[in-house]
């Protein structure tokens, strides 16, 4: 079973057969040939100076301490009260559950709607002008 | 596609720590110290800090961003504040000696486990999985990296089973 591997109080240790393939053309992951990145627009990806190695080696540098920044706050964010702005002046509040890689939806909970709580829902990242929390 | 988001990450990096002015679609407008951009959706990170010593989060998606105007420039304080809000651990201080036996048990552990590793870095402190992962010191489960997240997610259960192990 694959749960096992996780398990805390594991004494024998687990023969791993084979680790999960990296990212390529079918899968998930930042290929430059696969079709997700294709689809996200050369714009989310590209690099401003293509062909210059330090630049780009510059720009990969900076890219990596903004994302991992980004990504940090959205784990601080999981499990907390946030209140959304939206479009056509909505404002919801709901407990932040995860995102998708693309931040392309965000997967909240206890949705507190005018019409009831909505124990989990999907809201589009598209429809969203800002969220807030406090820590 | 905005103006904001066609921005390149360098462009992006230098609104990074500073306090700035951001206009947003209909008519909203929100102030605070740039903790980062996302370089994938071009979301603006804004961190307030109030009086009660609590930190107010206020992220602007990048789509709904119209103009950034920068304020003012950060101190030390207040950009070594910003550098260590989220980050896991940084603030605990290991010994030398004491990383270099955490870094040497989990090694152990993760090779009995069948799982290839190799370090790396300048001081050889940082352990790398299978060229897919990279642990940095004080090597906990939260000092993983990887472009994938379900090897991420095994390893980082597998070093969660290593601590839960040794205590």
């Amino acid at each position: 079973m694959r749960l096992g591997v996780q398990e805390p109080t594991m004494n024998v240790p687990v023969s791993v057969i084979r680790l999960p393939h990296g990212p390529d053309g079918t899968s998930r992951g930042f290929d430059p040939t696969s079709p997700r990145f294709q689809a996200l627009g050369p714009a989310t990806l590209s690099s401003s100076v293509p062909g210059n190695a330090v630049q780009l080696e510059q720009e990969q540098q900076g890219r990596v301490v903004m994302r991992e920044r980004y990504l940090r706050s959205l784990s601080a964010m999981a499990g907390h009260p946030v209140r959304f702005t939206m479009y056509e002046k909505v404002n919801v509040t709901a407990l932040f559950e995860a995102s998708d890689i693309d931040i392309l939806n965000f997967h909240v909970s206890e949705l507190q709607t005018p019409l009831g709580v909505q124990r989990d829902a999907l809201l589009r990242c598209s429809d969203i002008i800002s969220y807030t929390f406090e820590l | 596609m905005t103006e904001w988001q066609r921005k390149t990450p360098l462009e992006w990096q230098k609104y990074v720590t500073k306090e700035v002015n951001v206009t947003a679609a209909e008519k909203h407008d929100y102030k605070g110290w740039v903790l980062t951009v996302d370089p994938v959706s071009a979301n603006i990170v804004l961190v307030t800090f109030l009086e009660d010593g609590k930190v107010s989060v206020l992220v602007v998606l990048g789509h709904a961003v119209q103009e950034v105007g920068i304020v003012k420039e950060a101190d030390d304080e207040m950009r070594e504040k910003l550098a260590l809000l989220f980050m896991p651990g940084e603030s605990q201080s290991h010994g030398q000696e004491e990383l270099e036996k955490r870094k040497s048990s989990l090694k152990t552990w993760l090779e009995t486990n069948h799982i290839p590793v190799t370090e790396q870095g300048e001081l050889q402190r940082t352990l790398c999985v299978a060229g897919m992962l990279t642990i940095d010191p004080p090597y906990g489960p939260e000092d993983c990296s990887s472009f994938n997240e379900i090897i991420l997610s095994r390893v980082q259960g597998l070093i969660q089973g290593h601590f839960a192990a040794q205590l």
